[in-house]
């Protein structure tokens, strides 16, 4: 609880005004989610890491309009889970933070291989899960069966 | 550089394969050894020879169907992440469970942890060497399995609970096997102890072997009982509490050290806490329905997402469910415990000899097939 | 062109009917399998090989990590694409003569990962390797996987009927 609030606190005086949206119910299993642009994206995991938090996961989403990378953060404390939302374009590559934390060299692997999204600075993005020489991107929408492909304010208005 | 006692022919660095077909089965693990003589210079795990395509999946299912998936994906706690997954689901849908099916779904849930760690026990010591407590602890795995089986229909990979609930209701006979089958293990601590834990030879591969430093453990996201075995009480059912955990008294064991030995002592201990929880459920069962009525078949939850984090037998696992509304999830991510865990090994490697190696693979308790998803 | 993945040794010019016989039998009851769990269905291999669905009173109870030191490759679990071709490679490893049992639906036919926009598996063990006995289950009960070895037993002996060692009754149909 009160590492969540110290992060809350640098993470608002960081970002924009409506970047952020606490949970107060931890309904979704955040207790915040920040909305952080590609070039802060560092700044933020190393202030998260200064405060002892670790890397749960990174997921990657797929939308029409734009991709979207959803890291997790978390501490060893009661209901302190947060969640760093990035929004990067189909051809943009977003920052590494694998020199930041260590867990980040897979997840950033595995998004790369069933996405397509490369990390800048990051020169080891071998295949991870999927045969050395896949030349697809699975969990694209724009690879095999697909029920629906969908613009991210859709789900997230 | 470590000591050499003998002057070597030739000075090189000799790389070998570790799998991905090897007697310890903790499912198919490659890893490339850097050797020096008989030293770990560098380790580079290669996985991905168990995937299956779990999230693809998972995009293409309905929300009901994705349920013996994910019982196959860490098939030693397959009623654990059954019940994460509907949990998750229900908490997106916002279904209410009737408090006699949370009883049960707990009750199963801490049998499906004591099998899972009594798996591990018994094949971390066939690694070592020794064959005999592998058949005592699979003698006392089929116990904990036919209980299981008598209710929920099969012994390894269950799709039992539903959404509100379970398919069917356990009877007094289960509830006689189950404190039969508690109060078995309890009379069994002793040969264990006796045969495994005062055993010269296992303190001896265990004691100071794979130490994991917090900091480490910190920066590579284990979860679980290698985290607890480094002195961090970190354990999502008491610092998240879901179903009804928060009315159980049990405790978290916490190891010092970080090495094997404590990874092992910190599960042994645990599958203790687990009969506790099973005792007290069983005390405070509740009479009631077992499933939630008017749960639709083709359940269509709201536009969102949810994370949710639930304790397996190998940490913190979690489900990233994001809907869009329809009866199929838009995108069904699944954090996995034994990810990290097997990530740290890439720095605890370092410097040990081989057989160290297996020993401390052993001792982290990978299930390879739910890392590959 | 096609590799033949099983080579038969060629046929001896005197055959003792008698000597095959005994040959054939000392095969069956002394099956070594490899082990090779890939996914679930390890954990009921392992189960039958514990006290209580004991393997070795049929002679198997032997796992060899090796494929050279074994006769019997037991598939057990999904084949992703990425171990396909370690598995042909531990099969053309094993010395002849040698037999493989599919266990489990997913060395069957791909079990419940297979559908229509599956990417990462190889549906079924016999595109890749010949299978000699399929056992159906998911996972099949480690029952399952003993009445699938005594029926590769009675096969190598060749003859369903001639089971009058183990005297049990199976049910009239197509070999």
């Amino acid at each position: 609880m009160a590492k969540t609030d110290d992060i809350l606190r640098e993470l608002r005086a960081m970002l924009p005004e409506d970047a952020v949206t606490v949970d107060d119910d931890y309904r979704t299993g955040a207790a915040f989610a920040a909305r952080v642009p590609l070039d802060l994206l560092r700044d933020a995991a190393e202030r998260c890491s200064a405060l002892g938090f670790y890397l749960e996961t990174i997921t990657g989403l797929d939308f029409q309009d734009t991709f979207e990378l959803v890291y997790h953060f978390n501490v060893y404390e009661p209901k302190s889970r947060i969640a760093l939302r990035v929004l990067c374009g189909h051809d943009e590559t977003p920052p590494t933070v694998r020199d930041i934390l260590r867990a980040a060299e897979w997840f950033e692997r595995e998004v790369h291989e069933f996405f397509g999204i490369r990390f800048a600075d990051n020169p080891d993005l071998r295949r991870l899960l999927l045969p050395e020489d896949a030349d697809y991107y699975p969990l694209r929408k724009t690879f095999g069966v697909v029920n629906a492909y969908r613009k991210r304010e859709e789900i997230y208005a | 550089m470590p000591k050499k006692f003998l002057d070597p022919v030739v000075d090189q660095i000799y790389t070998l394969n570790l799998g991905p077909q090897h007697p310890s089965t903790h499912g198919v693990l490659r890893v490339l050894l850097d050797l020096d003589g008989e030293f770990i210079v560098r380790a580079d795990p290669v996985i991905g020879y168990g995937h299956r395509g779990h999230e693809k999946m998972g995009e293409n299912r309905l929300y009901k169907q994705f349920l013996p998936n994910t019982s196959r994906m860490d098939y030693l706690s397959g009623l654990l992440y059954n019940h994460g997954f509907v949990l998750a689901v229900e908490k997106l849908a916002g279904i209410e469970v009737p408090p006699r099916a949370q009883y049960i779904r707990v009750i199963c849930s801490e049998l499906n942890r004591i099998s899972s760690h009594l798996l591990w026990f018994g094949t971390y010591v066939m690694d070592l060497g020794g064959f005999t407590p592998f058949l005592y602890a699979f003698d006392d795995r089929e116990q904990v399995l036919d209980t299981l089986d008598h209710v929920t229909g099969s012994r390894l990979t269950y799709s039992y609970c539903r959404f509100g609930g379970v398919i069917q209701d356990i009877d007094s006979e289960f509830i006689g096997m189950a404190r039969a089958f508690v109060s078995r293990l309890r009379s069994r601590w002793k040969d264990y102890h006796n045969l495994v834990t005062r055993n010269i030879i296992f303190i001896k591969r265990t004691k100071g072997v794979g130490v994991i430093t917090p900091e480490l453990a910190r920066q590579y996201g284990v979860t679980g009982p290698n985290l607890r075995a480094c002195g961090i009480p970190f354990d999502v059912r008491k610092m998240e509490p879901y179903e009804v955990y928060d009315r159980f008294d049990f405790e978290i064991p916490v190891g010092s050290s970080g090495d094997a030995y404590d990874r092992y002592m910190v599960r042994i201990e645990e599958m203790e806490q687990s009969c506790r929880i099973i005792e007290q459920a069983l005390d405070q069962l509740p009479k009631g329905p077992f499933l939630a009525e008017k749960v639709p078949h083709r359940i269509k939850p709201p536009k969102g997402e949810v994370y949710f984090a639930f304790e397996s037998a190998r940490g913190l696992t979690a489900y990233y469910l994001v809907s869009d509304g329809s009866q199929y999830p838009y995108r069904c991510h699944i954090r996995v415990p034994s990810l990290g865990n097997l990530h740290v090994i890439e720095d605890v490697f370092r410097n040990t000899l081989v057989a160290d190696a297996i020993s401390i693979l052993g001792s982290i308790d990978l299930v390879i097939p739910e890392i590959d998803r | 062109m096609e590799i033949k993945r099983r080579i038969e040794p060629p046929e001896p010019v005197i055959r003792f009917a008698l000597l095959d016989d005994v040959l054939n039998l000392a095969r069956a009851n002394s099956l070594w399998p490899m082990t090779f769990g890939l996914a679930c269905c390890a954990i009921e291999m392992m189960a039958a090989g514990a006290s209580r669905f004991d393997l070795d009173r049929f002679g198997s109870g032997v796992f060899r990590p090796s494929p050279r030191q074994s006769d019997l490759m037991i598939v057990a679990g999904t084949i992703s694409r990425k171990m396909g071709p370690a598995i042909q490679m531990l099969w053309d490893q094993m010395p002849n003569p040698k037999w493989c049992i599919a266990m489990g639906n997913c060395a069957i036919s791909g079990g419940p990962f297979e559908y229509e926009g599956q990417y990462a598996i190889v549906p079924g063990a016999h595109l890749i390797i010949p299978v000699d006995i399929t056992i159906p289950g998911c996972p099949p009960r480690p029952e399952a996987l003993i009445q699938g070895i005594l029926a590769l037993q009675d096969k190598i002996t060749k003859g369903e009927k001639r089971n009058i060692i183990r005297r049990f009754h199976r049910m009239e149909g197509k070999n």
